[in-house]
């Protein structure tokens, strides 16, 4: 019974860690890249998406432990460049998909202490109408 | 019916050619791309390019301080490299060349692409040799902030952070645009193709052994 009732936990924080939902706002496989120990920034993927029947904005993007701010890579004639996109708006029923070479979260100002493997950052995300929402994410190395 | 064997027998047929022609594909010299430059590596000593000769040259551009893309060209060159056997990886020479060395020192470079693989190159000097080196692969760099942003302005929102105030005045986070393209660069010293991370992993590869073979 208690080993039943310890596997249903551990599949519901699992959850909970996989997929965040708040009113009409999901946010799936989020993860921030382990970056080098000398690094000062790093990016974080994963998707957000609208699931209500209003277009919702995100307004901010906060965290104690780093600077973090929407943006995305363009690529025009073989040359990147990064756009901050403040205040991006989801339509009802869509999605942001943060992913390399395109949207993403840049992370600045990192402290090399807190950003280790397997660790949980919390970052807050505040929309026009759902208001703050708080997701733990994890620190992943995907090139291993 | 025979018809229909027949049609079939030419798709089967030209699809053949077609394969092989892409199996034994040539990788024509890119004239105009690349050639010798001085630097400095990251262990700090001045190179000429043409040390490098004898082994295939995998270049690429970019600055530890880029979030995105700079770390996912990494990734994708470490997962390029682990496709090699050993005796392979002697013979080839993973070079990041910095669009940002002032920031980006020899010991730094090294750190950050420590990361990724110990045997990874960073390239760096001074901006001159860095500007020559750009204009020799045709490839572009601009600095997206005129005047460096302070990372103390940046961590000022978290003040529990600093450990060290006097590095932090004089630490700055520069964003740049770059070239991502890869160069594939031959035992000679010539460019032979440029590619980039959308390239499958098994297909670079491929071309990489191609060059170590001839």
């Amino acid at each position: 019974m208690m080993k039943k009732f310890n596997s249903s936990l551990i599949f519901f924080i699992a959850m909970f860690f996989s997929i965040s939902s708040y009113a009409d706002i999901e946010f799936e496989n989020f993860r921030i890249i382990l970056a080098p120990a000398v690094a000062k920034s790093t990016a974080a993927y994963g998707v957000i998406k609208n699931i209500g029947v209003e277009a919702e904005t995100l307004i901010d993007i906060r965290s104690d432990a780093a600077m973090v701010m929407l943006h995305k890579t363009e690529i025009d004639s073989g040359m990147a460049q990064m756009i901050h996109m403040p205040n991006i708006v989801i339509e009802a029923g869509s999605e942001l998909v943060l992913e390399p070479m395109s949207f993403h979260l840049m992370l600045s100002g990192l402290s090399a202490e807190l950003f280790k493997q397997g660790q949980y950052i919390s970052i807050i995300f505040e929309f026009e109408k759902a208001g703050e929402i708080k997701v733990e994410i994890p620190v992943q190395a995907p090139w291993d | 019916m025979l018809k229909k064997i027949l049609e079939l027998l030419f798709i089967i047929m030209i699809f053949n050619v077609n394969a092989a022609m892409v199996k034994a594909a040539a990788l024509p010299i890119l004239s105009g791309v690349g050639g010798e430059f001085t630097a400095v590596d990251s262990n700090g000593n001045t190179i000429e390019f043409n040390s490098y000769a004898g082994n295939v040259v995998v270049l690429a551009f970019g600055y530890t301080s880029c979030a995105d893309i700079c770390p996912f060209t990494l990734g994708y060159l470490k997962q390029l490299y682990n496709k090699l056997s050993s005796e392979e990886q002697q013979k080839v020479r993973i070079l990041f060349v910095t669009v940002d060395p002032e920031y980006d020192t020899p010991e730094h470079l090294k750190a950050f692409l420590g990361h990724f693989n110990e045997d990874f190159i960073g390239i760096s000097g001074s901006k001159e040799q860095t500007d020559y080196i750009v204009s020799l692969y045709q490839a572009e760099y601009n600095q997206l902030s005129a005047i460096g942003i302070p990372t103390q302005n940046i961590r000022r929102v978290q003040p529990k952070l600093f450990e060290d105030e006097t590095e932090a005045e004089n630490d700055t986070a520069t964003l740049f645009s770059h070239s991502v393209s890869i160069y594939l660069v031959d035992k000679d010293g010539f460019t032979r193709s440029v590619e980039y991370t959308g390239t499958p992993k098994d297909e670079f590869s491929e071309k990489i052994k191609q060059l170590i073979n001839e």
